[in-house]
């Protein structure tokens, strides 16, 4: 079974020679010094930076790092908020031929390591002390760490270790070398090619060590482009860049459509205050994990919650015309004069202010992938009149290979491939991509290269499949999927994104692969949850005694019974029990994508799994936990397992 | 400025636009509406006594504006705001009156505009005289020294000294045509409203200007806490100083407009009643606002309005109530339980009222 986009074809090919420092000059040159490149909200206003600025930071940068002895190829690793000059470094690596490499900003310090030493990274961009330090307590066990390079100097007068050295110190030798070598900068961005590897990126990984992906500057922009035939966006747009670069959908529309398309690029002040600065901007465009899209529904399902009377009435009545007008749309019905009226009327009432608050006023197209989402988040932004669309890809074809086109949505499908891309599924069921976005290989690791890349596919390790009307539809990792009591085939994500529907449910994490029924570890929502019980005059000191309350447990339980609801019996959460810590991508639980290594806590909780499936109504817990600043508590907890009622 | 609420998409690149009033369409659309309803609707539409209404509107806002500069922004308690005012009415009066002017300055009509701006100055100075106090105390001994303002100024310089000038008895009265505006002679209450309505926008856009400078910076911040602002590097005395002189301009400029309305000035139009007067309309509107002092001005003089008018209709079945002075004791009792119940009821005054409609509907559907 083959699908391909046909209708795109005839458009323009990226050069086989184009890199993305070439394209980034070309632009500088077409937008100058009238057009903003970036923004930074600094001090309470948008700073704006031109693209003649972007090419001045950039060009000293790369010549300053060549001064420092960079060479064609070297890797650069990067690490710290979104902010202009982890850009600047990024591009200017590029530009002076190295290897971008980007760590995320919460790495702990072994990951941190790990990823140094595995790519021989020889200097490492830090953004102020923190990184700093973290780059000094690894500096010595990673032997090819040449400089370490700074650009916030708050904290940073006490540090006189020689090999530190702050951004402003490495443009100045630029501009040194440039006064020897006028044009060597040009010269650098002219010798490269397309098929050289821009960015090595190391994936989460579910199961294993991260590995690193080699992509080409040739895959990013194909990449970039391909999204950009199915959804074109202007230079006049505004995207907001606050979510990881390490994560390859934010490089994705940084570089790959942020260069190629020239919008402005616009970044929070700080991370705390990324939502309220997304709202003031007002993206023309977004690309986000589910989990911040989950996180919205849960603000306003509480903030509804809260709301007075009227304003209650006001929302439940927009709302039910929301998803009736959504349904139509999915089903592909017409949508009738009155229901059109309705939906104006819907739109004029609450529509307009709530996407207001969310900040998504402007949204011309949203897009979540990364993790699965569930469908009543789904239907919940359509319903609110967000062109909401599921896209499909991973780190290994530069971002993403298959998304669903306007008014051609379901919401459990991820739509049809991007132009160039070839998806089939295999006999197993595995999803296998061509395209001339995929990567050349692991960093380091021929077997796992062998095993991802055959003759040019890629294998995915996603099962799924291609329903009637050509969309994709993943089913789920393909060591995650359950075979039920009944014998059949079940993703257990889609259980726990609808659970994660309710407010009152931040994480949950599904068992039941060959056992007799299906239960659940959930992690309650501490602010939300906490509110209720304050609302209730409940008392409580801890997530841990919050978490194990009968009422707390009541409440989780008439959360499950609505998740339940539409399901076969065989499908429904019959046990479950309130976890005492939220899950955490720290403890190793989560990747940093949040994303749930389900292999990992069935091992780490395996006497909770143990007792949801015998009959005991309590788990006695003895163990200890790690916090953030490295402090450690042991914890002894009866953990109560309940029943849910059909 | 970031604490007021902005539609989602509306952001700023430079400080000058985050300072900026007119952000959004929407306020476009509202001020222009504002302003047609001012200029247009109310003049033509309304009768000579409605003009009258609006006209004591004006002037209440005038005279209030620099009570709340010095109560609301610089947290200096004035009671003795009447004396200023009448300051104002006094040197305009005057100047109008016996200054030898050349006759083209008459002709062109340029004598009352002159004597509004030396009444604004003369107050200006008054008012600082008795701002010096400031700089050494405050609180309860503040509202002395300007209660002090008061007796000296209206039943003292005014009375006893001032209107015996020119042997005319307590009352300076204006002849026709003296009080005129380049071509045209304030003679009606259409003109009247529109020189209120010019006087009192352009006062307000100056305030709410100032405000938003480092002057008004200064005064929030001694307001807030005199002790920091000094420490920040605020020279206090010389802010006070400045509060003091602006406050005294506008009372100036807001009893040089209220002689064109009466055609004469007597003290008894400046009596300390006045000065608590205006200190309730704050109360009521909303200290430290500028939307409260035209919603309190609003308020009491319509309330006044309202309470007259009542009188007059019961008078035909109880007549004593028509004699002479009653209506004050109405009306000062009126005014007493309306600040006794906004005290209780609506401590911030009708501005945080209007501020929380406004909120209301920009947290929609939400409650926060």
């Amino acid at each position: 079974m083959q699908h391909e986009d046909k209708t795109h074809h005839d458009n323009i090919e990226i050069p086989k020679d184009l890199t993305i420092p070439k394209l980034f000059y070309q632009q500088v040159q077409n937008f100058g010094k009238d057009r903003v490149a970036m923004r930074e909200k600094e001090f309470g206003i948008w700073r704006p930076i031109t693209w003649n600025d972007y090419l001045k930071n950039v060009k000293y940068l790369a010549l300053g790092l060549i001064s420092l002895g960079l060479e064609e190829g070297d890797k650069v690793s990067m690490i710290g908020d979104n902010r202009p000059e982890g850009l600047w470094a990024e591009m200017a690596t590029l530009c002076a031929r190295g290897v971008g490499v980007w760590l995320f900003q919460d790495c702990l310090i072994d990951e941190v390591r790990y990823i140094i030493d595995h790519s021989d990274t020889k200097f490492l961009f830090g953004e102020g002390q923190e990184e700093v330090d973290k780059a000094i307590s690894i500096f010595n066990e990673c032997p090819k760490l040449e400089k370490v390079i700074w650009d916030d100097p708050k904290g940073m007068r006490n540090y006189d270790e020689s090999y530190l050295i702050s951004l402003k110190e490495v443009q100045q030798l630029g501009r040194e070398l440039e006064n020897e070598q006028p044009n060597l900068f040009e010269e650098m961005i002219n010798k490269g090619h397309g098929e050289e590897v821009a960015l090595l990126f190391y994936t989460s990984g579910t199961t294993a060590l991260p590995k690193g992906a080699l992509l080409t500057h040739h895959n990013m922009l194909s990449m970039g482009q391909h999204l950009m035939q199915v959804d074109p966006c202007h230079e006049t747009d505004d995207y907001v860049s606050y979510l990881p670069f390490a994560w390859i959908g934010e490089q994705m529309m940084s570089i790959s459509c942020g260069i190629q398309v020239g919008y402005t690029l616009n970044f929070p002040e700080e991370p705390e205050t990324a939502q309220e600065n997304i709202r003031e901007i007002g993206p023309h465009v977004m690309f986000a994990p589910p989990r911040l899209y989950e996180q919205m529904t849960r603000t306003v399902q509480v903030k509804y919650l809260d709301a007075t009377w009227i304003k209650r009435k006001f929302y439940e009545f927009s709302t039910w015309i929301g998803y009736k007008v959504a349904n139509l749309k999915f089903e592909k019905k017409p949508v009738l004069w009155y229901w059109q009226f309705l939906e104006w009327l819907a739109y004029v009432m609450v529509q307009k202010k709530l996407k207001d608050h969310l900040g998504l006023s402007r949204v011309r197209n949203a897009y979540t992938g990364g993790a699965a989402m569930g469908p009543d988040h789904f239907r919940f932004f359509h319903a609110l009149g967000v062109n909401l669309k599921q896209i499909y890809g991973q780190t290994e074809v530069a971002g993403i290979s298959v998304v669903h086109r306007d008014g051609d949505i379901k919401f459990d499908t991820v739509g049809h491939p991007i132009p160039g891309t070839e998806v089939e599924i295999v006999e197993d069921g595995e999803i296998i991509t061509r395209s001339p976005s995929v990567f050349l290989g692991y960093y380091k690791n021929p077997e796992a290269t062998e095993k991802t890349l055959q003759n040019g596919w890629l294998y995915s390790g996603d099962k799924g499949f291609i329903d009637d009307d050509g969309h994709l539809v993943v089913f789920d990792r393909t060591k995650d999927v359950f075979t039920l009591k009944d014998g059949k085939p079940f993703a257990p994500q889609y259980l726990e994104t609808r659970l994660k529907f309710s407010p009152y449910i931040k994480d949950s994490w599904v068992i039941g692969d060959e056992r007799d029924y299906i239960s659940a570890v959930l992690c309650i929502d501490y602010s939300v949850v906490g509110k209720w019980a304050d609302e209730k005059k409940i008392n409580y000191t801890s997530y841990q005694e919050l978490s194990q309350m009968a009422e707390v447990y009541d409440l989780v339980e008439k959360q499950i019974r609505q998740a339940n609801r539409d399901l076969p019996d065989v499908a429904k959460v019959v046990k479950f029990t309130n976890l005492y810590k939220e899950l955490d991508p720290d403890d190793d639980e989560l990747t940093r994508t949040r994303k749930l290594r389900r292999a990992f806590v069935e091992k780490r909780y395996e006497e909770i799994v143990d007792a949801l499936y015998s009959d005991q109504d309590a788990v006695h817990i003895d163990t200890t936990i790690k916090y953030e600043d490295g402090r450690e508590q042991r914890i002894k907890i009866d953990l109560r397992i309940r029943e849910v009622k059909m | 400025m970031s604490t007021t609420w902005l539609p989602c998409g509306t952001y700023h690149q430079s400080y000058v636009k985050d300072h900026g009033w007119w952000q959004t369409s929407f306020v476009y659309g509202k001020m222009t509406l504002l302003v047609i309803v001012l200029f247009i609707i109310i003049p033509v539409f309304c009768g000579d006594y409605l003009l009258s209404i609006a006209y004591k509107i004006g002037y209440t806002i005038l005279a209030a504006l620099g009570v709340q500069l010095l109560i609301g922004y610089c947290g200096q308690i004035t009671l003795g705001h009447a004396a200023f005012v009448a300051v104002g009415s006094y040197t305009s009066a005057m100047l109008i009156l016996y200054v030898p002017w050349p006759n083209f300055l008459f002709s062109a009509g340029l004598v009352y505009p002159i004597s509004m701006i030396a009444a604004g100055f003369a107050a200006g100075l008054w008012s600082v005289l008795f701002g010096l106090p400031s700089a050494r105390v405050k609180g309860f001994y503040l509202i002395m020294t300007t209660m002090a303002a008061q007796w000296i100024t209206v039943p003292l310089v005014i009375t006893q000294y001032v209107s015996r000038i020119g042997g005319r008895g307590h009352y300076f009265s204006l002849p026709p045509g003296t009080i005129s505006i380049g071509p045209w002679a304030i003679d009606s209450d259409r003109k009247i409203y529109y020189l209120m309505i010019v006087l009192v926008c352009l006062c307000l856009l100056a305030m709410a200007n100032l405000l938003r400078s480092r002057v008004g910076r200064a005064w929030i911040a001694i307001r807030d806490n005199d002790i920091a602002a000094e420490t920040l590097g605020v020279n206090i005395v010389w802010y006070k100083l400045v509060a003091f002189f602006v406050a005294g301009f506008i009372a100036g400029i807001a009893g040089s407009f209220w002689i064109s309305a009466l055609y004469f000035v007597s003290p008894e139009h400046f009596e300390f009643f006045y000065s608590l007067w205006w200190v309730g309309v704050i109360l009521i509107g909303g200290v430290g606002s500028l939307h409260g002092v035209v919603f309190g001005a609003m308020f009491m003089v319509l309330v006044e309005e309202i309470l007259r008018n009542g009188l007059v209709a019961m008078g035909g079945w109880m007549p004593e109530l028509m004699l002479v002075g009653k209506f004050d004791y109405f009306r000062d009792s009126a005014f007493g339980l309306a600040i006794i119940l906004f005290l209780i009821y609506e401590p911030n005054g009708i501005s945080y009222r209007y501020w929380q409609i406004k909120n209301y509907f920009n947290l929609w559907p939400f409650s926060y």
